[in-house]
């Protein structure tokens, strides 16, 4: 069994519960122990445009305490898994940053920074920890679905800092939908945003968006959409119907977490991969 | 840096000392200088805040390239940005916009613009909680209500000494890269 400090941050565990819990139920079945980690706050990330030492302290901070317990960090969310690796890279660059940051870290909460832990993804630990095989040889009721990938900016992007996927070619999430009975095709708007980050400033452009982002899938003739980041759960699943009435069009598209369909594949008991919380998957599961 | 230009619109001039300021920051978190721009416009083609919202990236270089730091400072393009990243990966000269555009709304913050959107109750909400928003209600599709609790899922983890962490990350606020 591989032990690994599951860093959830703000989005997960605050509102898409369907993520943790299918994360929480499957990732056992390949020999993954998720353990929740103590003390832990958001990673930063939001505060970027506020400001930047913020947003490298609080990862700098969360990956501290993952090192304390002497434990690799897995971050579901693809935009603390981006800010962590952030820090990491731009820690081991600037030793001014790293003596700043480390100093404080050490002062105010005698909390000890090394930044060499390994960082993983769900889209990662799946396809190249874990591995297709093993996840193959799990599938007990193939999903024969077409299903749409959308991975998320942040997920792929930006390439200097290491991501679970490539950028402009990501294909990892097809391949895992593949081995669990999944048809996939590509399709030109798949690496469109989501429109998460707008929430913040500009409401009825973030859900504009989505809308575009939700037709165009829609159109395609897609049974379902799969996800691997937080921000396409709130935005393409939560707020579809926002997103429908701001575009005025009829939107009604199954969004399934990535790991809500191995879980349905491994035949698992829906309510505990929390596919009840999925609002528009009437049309496929009932 | 141009010297000795005005932008006739506004008279303004280019500021060397802020441009100093901003090729010292982004050399920081590892950038190149905005001077290797050459204006390909490559980031506004990609750029997902473009067709919504008209923002481009490569006037935004344009101008920091030539000094004219406090026009983009008052400008509210760079809050429209959504941090996709698309420019810095496919920018061939290795710049940053998304970067360029975050230091420079630090630099807003910090001399006291008032944060725009919901930007004050997130920053509000990680100071006395640690997350930018507290475990919500949320509904099925029958419209049952449902918590972590009745889900069956342990409590979210926060902060140990939550006024020392409050108090940790306000003082950061005060704090710019250099």
């Amino acid at each position: 069994m591989k032990e690994l400090g599951m860093y959830l941050g703000c989005t997960i565990p605050t509102e898409q519960y369907g993520y943790e819990m299918s994360i929480r139920e499957i990732m056992p079945e390949f020999d993954i122990k998720v353990i929740d980690l103590e003390n832990v706050s958001c990673c930063g990330a939001p505060l970027r445009s506020i400001n930047l030492m913020m947003q490298m302290y609080l990862s700098a901070r969360n990956i501290a305490i993952c090192e304390s317990n002497n434990l690799d960090i897995y971050a579901p969310c693809s935009q603390c898994h981006l800010s962590i690796n952030e820090t990491i890279y731009r820690l081991k660059n600037s030793s001014k940053l790293r003596e700043k940051i480390v100093k404080k870290l050490k002062e105010k909460e005698g909390l000890k920074y090394r930044g060499d832990l390994k960082v993983y993804h769900t889209l990662d630990l799946l396809y190249d920890e874990i591995g297709i095989d093993k996840i193959k040889k799990k599938v007990k009721k193939p999903l024969n679905w077409n299903i749409a990938c959308h991975y998320g900016c942040q997920t792929v992007r930006y390439s200097d800092i290491k991501r679970p996927d490539k950028a402009e070619h990501p294909d990892k999430m097809e391949e895992i939908i593949k081995v669990i009975g999944g048809k996939t095709k590509d399709y030109s708007e798949k690496l469109n945003c989501c429109g998460a980050p707008l929430m913040i400033t500009h409401k009825e452009s973030a859900l504009t968006k989505a809308g575009e982002k939700i037709k165009a899938i829609q159109e395609r003739n897609f049974d379902a959409v799969s996800i691997v980041c937080p921000f396409g759960g709130r935005m393409l699943d939560s707020k579809q119907k926002k997103a429908a009435e701001t575009i005025s069009e009829k939107l009604n598209i199954p969004v399934f977490y990535l790991t809500q369909l191995i879980g349905l594949a491994m035949n698992k008991d829906k309510n505990k991969l929390g596919l009840n919380l999925n609002l528009n998957s009437e049309k496929i599961l009932g | 840096m141009s010297e000795g230009i005005v932008d006739l619109f506004n008279m303004s001039k280019p500021e060397k000392k802020k441009y100093k300021d901003l090729e010292k920051e982004l050399s920081i978190i590892g950038i190149e200088s905005p001077n290797i721009c050459y204006q390909c416009s490559k980031c506004t083609s990609g750029c997902e805040a473009m067709k919504l919202l008209e923002l481009e990236p490569h006037s935004i270089m344009a101008s920091a390239k030539d000094g004219f730091i406090e026009e983009i400072m008052q400008s509210d393009e760079i809050w429209d940005c959504v941090g996709c990243y698309k420019c810095i990966e496919r920018c061939p000269q290795k710049m940053s916009p998304v970067d360029l555009m975050y230091i420079i709304k630090n630099w807003c913050v910090s001399s006291g613009k008032q944060l725009p959107g919901d930007y004050q109750r997130l920053l509000q909400n990680i100071l006395s909680t640690g997350y930018t928003q507290n475990p919500l209600d949320v509904h099925d599709k029958k419209n049952n209500n449902w918590n972590r609790k009745t889900l069956g899922l342990p409590d979210i983890k926060t902060p140990k000494d939550q006024q020392k962490f409050t108090q940790i990350v306000s003082e950061l606020a005060m704090e710019g890269l250099k």
